[in-house]
């Protein structure tokens, strides 16, 4: 797998003083993989986003894109934010542009794109809409369109429903897979709820505090597309309690190996357990 | 609420404020021919109308040169004012050398400097400029620095993850920022920087005004002609304060609008216009339902 890795993470470590926020960590992300990391605050979740998207230089370790070295270097992944970051002078269409008027003169060709993935998406009718005039929702769909409209194959979204009630919660999850599915990304997808790393996800990363570091990398062995079905299989329930098991610090059945706590590279084995 | 206000029909956002203005002239026009108060205390509208009009052509100059140094002046203070902040916005350092001096400049008293500048530069137009421009200058100074620390730190992140080098994100994510902290600033500074001109010319002055004018009928004890003064300098500011109003409506859409106005609209929608790109790759069909309820 490692010489076929659209996204190679490779002993990163980043401490802050005296802190070690995220310990020697390493990962490989398939090309068109989508991989779901929870863990509870602190645990340096965002501190790798932070990395991989090249806006923080770690103190250790490297970052490879296709292979080649991408270390601090910004620019290279689409990345988005805990918050939602619209500009509020910025309509719809805008915003989507972000990426195109930072890094050079929007083109025609530039805005016709934007709008066309915008309405592809059900943004149609708000193209000119103000952020303030926008839903929770909708104002989250228009940072994804902002990340998606940046055009990098790969995409950092952290806790991007998080603050959504969970109606659209759901609405949001479907959509993401669609996305997803037919813009053929690579998604590293940061959350707090377990059922929701599932159920998007081809690996759930867990990772865990005082140092930050990844626990233990599982699996997910559920056919797609995946339905409310998916949720109720036995497969789905054994994952989630394994997982539940390891961020509480409990034994997931009678039996079991405790998990390990070993802070480094974690490779991914079915259904979770490492040595 | 700002938005509910926009909403209200046009005719009645005019009508209020002329009325209200009626209703000072109607108490004015009460005091002078129902309370009888004296003319040489307080000079009936008509009679300041007739002040204007009477003396209108030295008014009329004096209107062109306050208002140049008025106008002069506010350019000057909002252009200095808005780049000092920009300048120092760069470095936390800059800010914390600079602020002290700029308070203190803000503590002594106009007139000092107003005597002071006339020593440096002169009777002419350039003092009574700077004294305008150092009265515009400080709010603006300080509520565009508002605005640009109001900025997320986290978009200026965003604004680096997309490899936005430092001239366009601050082009881009900061400086918008400061519009409307701006405006806000030049809304007060319009109203009191015409007091600014008048001290000047107050001051010191070889080449009349409104604010000369001023002086002199105060001196012969014309009412009249100082109501008629009183109500141009009044109505200058208004109308700075006015145009400022205008400009801000006109610059910062998204504080009153839900979407963008037509002008500000930066895609021409027409129908059937496709994306390069954008089409549609063949894909897995999106599963109906996902999971959602917190798991812990
Ligand atoms: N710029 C920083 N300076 C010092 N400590 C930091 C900084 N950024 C993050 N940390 C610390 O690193 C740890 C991980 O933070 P973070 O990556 O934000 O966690 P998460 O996103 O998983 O909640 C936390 O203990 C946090 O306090
Ligand atoms: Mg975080």
């Amino acid at each position: 797998m490692s010489t076929t890795a659209k996204l190679e993470i490779r002993d990163v470590e980043q401490r802050f003083d005296s802190t070690v926020a995220l310990s020697r960590t390493s990962l490989n992300v398939r090309d068109g993989e989508f991989i779901s990391i929870v863990g509870p605050s602190g645990c340096g979740k965002s501190t790798l986003f932070n990395i991989v998207s090249g806006i923080q230089r770690p103190t250790g370790g490297r970052v490879l894109l296709e292979g080649s070295d991408v270390t601090g270097r910004s620019g290279q992944v689409g990345y988005m934010l805990q918050k939602d970051l619209l500009l509020p002078w910025r309509s719809t269409l805008d915003n989507i542009l972000l990426g195109a008027s930072l890094t050079r003169r929007v083109s025609r060709a530039d805005r016709a794109h934007a709008a066309g993935l915008a309405t592809q998406y059900g943004l149609g009718d708000f193209l000119d809409h103000y952020p303030h005039a926008m839903s929770g929702g909708m104002r989250q769909r228009v940072a994804l369109m902002r990340t998606l409209a940046f055009a990098r194959d790969v995409m950092l979204l952290d806790e991007p429903f998080g603050a959504l009630d969970s109606q659209t919660r759901m609405e949001m999850q479907q959509w993401l897979l669609r996305v997803w599915a037919e813009q053929r990304s690579t998604i590293l997808f940061v959350t707090h709820d377990v059922d929701e790393a599932i159920f998007l996800a081809d690996r759930v990363v867990v990772m865990s505090p005082r140092p930050g570091r990844i626990r233990q990398v599982f699996d997910v062995e559920l056919q797609r597309p995946r339905d409310l079905e998916t949720l109720t299989t036995p497969e789905f329930t054994t994952l989630k309690r394994d997982i539940l098991a390891l961020i509480y610090e409990r034994d997931a059945a009678p039996g079991a190996p405790s998990p390990s706590s070993g802070g480094e590279s974690p490779s991914s084995t079915p259904n979770g357990r490492q040595a | 609420m700002i938005r509910a206000r926009h909403q209200d029909k046009l005719w009645l956002r005019l009508a209020v404020p002329v009325l209200s203005v009626l209703a000072v002239v109607a108490v004015w026009l009460l005091l002078v021919h129902g309370v009888g108060v004296a003319p040489y205390v307080l000079p009936s509208p008509s009679a300041t109308v007739r002040a204007i009009a009477d003396d209108w052509d030295v008014l009329s100059d004096g209107i062109v040169i306050t208002g140049k140094e008025f106008v002069l002046g506010f350019l000057v203070g909002t252009a200095t004012g808005f780049g000092l902040a920009v300048f120092m916005a760069q470095s936390r350092w800059v800010l914390r050398a600079l602020y002290p001096i700029l308070i203190a400049s803000q503590a002594v008293p106009i007139i000092a400097i107003g005597a002071a500048l006339v020593i440096w530069l002169g009777f002419g137009l350039t003092p009574k400029v700077v004294i305008v421009a150092l009265i515009v200058f400080f709010p603006v100074v300080v509520n565009v620095l508002d605005g640009l620390s109001s900025v997320d730190e986290d978009s200026i992140n965003l604004a680096r993850s997309m490899g936005g080098g430092p001239w366009r994100t601050f082009r881009t994510v900061r400086l918008p920022a400061t519009y409307t902290p701006l405006f806000s600033a030049l809304k007060m500074s319009a109203t009191f920087s015409v007091t600014g001109a008048v001290i000047g010319e107050q001051t010191a002055s070889s080449t009349g005004g409104l604010g000369v004018y001023l002086t002199q009928q105060q001196s012969r004890l014309n009412t009249a002609a100082v109501f008629a003064d009183i109500v141009l300098l009044a109505a200058m500011g208004i109308i700075a304060f006015a145009l400022i109003a205008v400009l801000e409506t006109i610059a910062t859409p998204w504080r009153r609008h839900g979407s963008a106005p037509r002008r500000w609209r930066t895609h021409v929608s027409r129908p059937g216009d496709v994306a390069p790109g954008s089409e549609v790759r063949p894909a897995e069909a999106a599963p109906p339902v996902p999971a959602s309820k917190g798991a812990r």
